[in-house]
């Protein structure tokens, strides 16, 4: 128990905080914050955003990704956030991962995307074959042949930031808002939304089960130490984050140079 | 409603905090609302300190997988960074934005650029100290693996640091500092740079034997060079011939000196005049070409050359088979106007070109060229001689300006001055029609009255898109063409 102990104090800290329906684009916002101008390391935890919102990367033409009529019409508000990667819809049933870490937060791990997604698909893996055929299939986590987490990074100079959509649950009419993307993994094999996702919620009994198991699976590479709120005001983090929300004005400009 | 309450939540308008996060496995949990408000900003916030350097292997690396050589930084040089492999198998990434632009200084380290690659933004920091010299690429642009992304001027010398005792010294002391634990955590205890390192590396050296004369003990560019030739360590890996020794130890000429590099593979990055051909011939290749190929007799055009020679006043005029093929070429075309039209696939149109623009490939030592004589249905023989002859001195220097290559409707390659007898030419999109000359050969024929005579005969090739013109047509275009050629009188009977 003392070698337990004292191997556990060698551990980096990594500051815990857990939040259940912060909208998405609030935690984005503090998760650029945290990687740009912070210098710990960090696991953000939210289940669920209020409303359905798609998340688009960094780059990349709404009108390829989005079907822009539907969203406009339907009112979904549609955020680009600052990590590359593919298109999401979110909404309450969707479970928030995000680890940011400094570049001697995991050993021996050089800071490109492929070891990154690759340590990740193993803390991940730890946490899941329990319940399924866990694995990494190209960026995705899939449950056998489906999709059920998606992902995106960002490094800078001595951070890295990987954050992932797991899908507890989703509404499958929610998926028609998301065109095929034009670059789509070779796995995917053309399948439509409904052949190529699962539902986390078939194979995991609960979503308090696979918290806690992903929290001992992080807990092999770091000492988790909760963050009260308070704490994180308390930080005063000077960064203006670039993770915005496209406006209905934007989108219709976009609507409009394609059709025209 | 919805887009209105997401609004509010903009950062850039809000000040105010995450003031009730649910904690999952809390029992007294407030309902969260949409209405949640975001983390404050505050400038209060304790700078960051860069302790955290260690071994940095950075979006660079010292070998790039395309063996394009790393420029050794040496005081006032001038090198290329690129964008370089990181043994992913990415191929290609989104230059997102630079963090510099030309002119700035840059220091060791300093964030340059973030590029994307499929799920990850990766900020790209400077392997030396210098001043940017020119940037290669824009935001949203694609960058290869091992394109150049920009060009650093650097200011960096190892014999430099050791003596300089200038000012500049005190101000950037600390960034030396940091320099100097960056590469003390590389070796265990030597000092040196990463350049020093490299060249340390590519003489086979362990850079920890060798005794450093720069200051704090620094092993320098020259300390490396003077122990490769004390211990007679010869160059036997280095991939160039740069590096192999001419002398060996007692300082005589090396016998039996090979050069290695007629052996080696060489790059040669695509620019200019072949890069466009590359781009235009990817886009030829998917078009439904068709080929078709009919004999011209120039035995009456040779006669036609002769003439104008004879009777040429100006020295400076060399006359040529072409400006007549050319002219005559325009007027076969009048009456075969779909020969010289241009294909419009978004509006399923053919637009009927009312200009002949006749292009004329050119082969020059940088590369293949199509420059074209404008309205040729306009000008006199004699004007398409002299405007060729133009196109031609300005193609050979490589001073053609862009409205000489764009804007032609048709193509005619005389290929079969070099040599050939048939070919299959790839149309100069968006044209729908080229024209390849074949050699002229003397050959046997027979004429009316039966009798075997000695003929100057050419095969012509023409390719053509099969989506606007049949075999038909080409045909019959061909055939006009054929006649106006072998019967030169037709031409004045013509000519407008």
């Amino acid at each position: 128990m003392n070698l337990h102990n004292a191997k556990k104090t060698a551990l980096p800290i990594m500051n815990l905080v857990k939040m259940q329906g912060v909208p998405i684009l609030d935690q984005l916002h503090l998760e650029e914050r945290l990687l740009r101008s912070d210098f710990k390391n960090w696991c953000i935890l939210n289940v669920g955003t209020p409303q359905p919102t798609i998340v688009m990367g960094v780059s990349g033409k709404p009108s390829e990704l989005v079907n822009i009529k539907s969203v406009i019409y339907n009112q979904v508000p549609v955020i680009r956030r600052f990590t590359g990667g593919g298109t999401v819809i979110v909404d309450k049933e969707t479970i928030f991962v995000t680890l940011i870490c400094s570049r001697e937060a995991v050993p021996l791990l050089n800071l490109y995307p492929q070891p990154i997604m690759s340590w990740t698909g193993t803390l991940y893996h730890d946490a899941l074959s329990d319940f399924g055929k866990f694995h990494l299939r190209e960026n995705d986590y899939v449950f056998n042949n489906l999709k059920f987490g998606g992902n995106a990074q960002s490094i800078t100079k001595n951070r890295w930031i990987h954050h992932t959509s797991f899908l507890w649950d989703y509404d499958v009419k929610n998926m028609d808002y998301l065109k095929h993307p034009p670059r789509s993994p070779k796995y995917r094999l053309e399948r439509s939304h409904e052949e190529f996702l699962c539902k986390m919620k078939y194979f995991v009994p609960s979503k308090l089960i696979f918290i806690e198991k992903t929290l001992n699976s992080l807990q092999k590479h770091f000492v988790l130490r909760p963050i009260q709120a308070d704490d994180i005001n308390a930080l005063n983090i000077p960064y203006a984050p670039s993770s915005r929300l496209l406006t209905k004005e934007e989108l219709e400009k976009e609507l409009l140079s394609t059709t025209a | 409603m919805a887009w209105r309450r997401l609004a509010r939540l903009n950062l850039s308008r809000s000040r105010s905090r995450i003031t009730s996060l649910h904690y999952l496995l809390s029992n007294t949990s407030p309902d969260l609302s949409s209405e949640s408000l975001t983390a404050s900003l505050y400038s209060q916030f304790p700078k960051l300190t860069a302790t955290s350097i260690s071994h940095d292997r950075r979006w660079y690396s010292y070998s790039t997988n395309l063996g394009q050589a790393q420029a050794i930084s040496s005081g006032g040089e001038l090198v290329e960074v690129p964008l370089a492999q990181t043994g992913e198998g990415i191929a290609e990434c989104e230059l997102l934005k630079w963090f510099v632009q030309q002119g700035d200084h840059v220091e060791e380290f300093q964030r340059l650029c973030e590029v994307q690659s499929d799920k990850a933004t990766i900020e790209i920091t400077s392997r030396f100290k210098g001043q940017i010299h020119q940037i290669n690429f824009n935001p949203g642009d694609i960058v290869k693996v091992g394109e150049t992304l920009l060009k650093i001027l650097t200011e960096h010398s190892e014999s430099d640091s050791s003596e300089r005792t200038s000012p500049f010294d005190v101000e950037t002391s600390s960034a030396d500092a940091q320099n100097q634990i960056q590469v003390s955590s590389f070796s265990g205890g030597v000092l040196s740079t990463p350049a020093v390192r490299h060249l340390a590396k590519q003489h086979n050296l362990d850079i920890n034997q060798i005794p450093g004369t720069g200051k704090d003990g620094r092993v320098l560019k020259e300390d490396v060079l003077n122990y490769a030739i004390n211990q007679g360590h010869i160059c036997k890996d280095s991939p160039s011939t740069d590096k192999v020794e001419l002398f060996n130890e007692k300082g005589e000429l090396r016998g039996n000196f090979v050069s290695t590099s007629a052996y080696e593979d060489k790059t040669i990055p695509l620019r200019g005049f072949h890069r466009a051909m590359v781009k235009s011939m990817t886009l030829a290749v998917q078009v439904p070409h068709f080929h078709y190929l009919e004999e011209i007799n120039f035995s009456a055009l040779v006669e036609l050359k002769e003439a104008f020679k004879n009777e040429n006043k100006d020295q400076n005029i060399k006359h040529t088979f072409l400006p007549f093929l050319i002219k005559s070429l325009s007027m076969a075309l009048t009456k075969f106007p779909l020969m010289n039209s241009s294909l419009s696939e978004e509006t399923s149109e053919v637009i009927l070109k009312g200009c002949h623009n006749i292009g004329v490939a050119m082969a020059t030592e940088y590369g293949l060229v199509v420059p074209n004589i404008k309205m040729v249905q306009s000008l006199s023989v004699l004007e398409i001689t002299k405007e060729l002859s133009r196109l031609h001195e300005l193609a050979t220097h490589n001073k053609l300006n862009t409205d000489d290559v764009t804007g032609g409707t048709i193509t005619l390659s005389n290929i079969g001055a070099i040599g050939g007898k048939f070919g299959s030419p790839l149309l100069n999109l968006p044209e729908v029609a080229i024209i390849a000359l074949g050699r002229i050969q003397r050959l046997p024929r027979f004429d009316e009255d039966g009798n075997i005579y000695p003929a100057s005969v050419t095969n012509v090739t023409i390719g053509a898109d099969h989506r606007v013109v049949d075999g038909a047509t080409v045909a019959r275009f061909c055939n006009e063409w054929k006649n106006l050629i072998e019967k030169p009188q037709l031409l004045l009977l013509h000519m407008r």
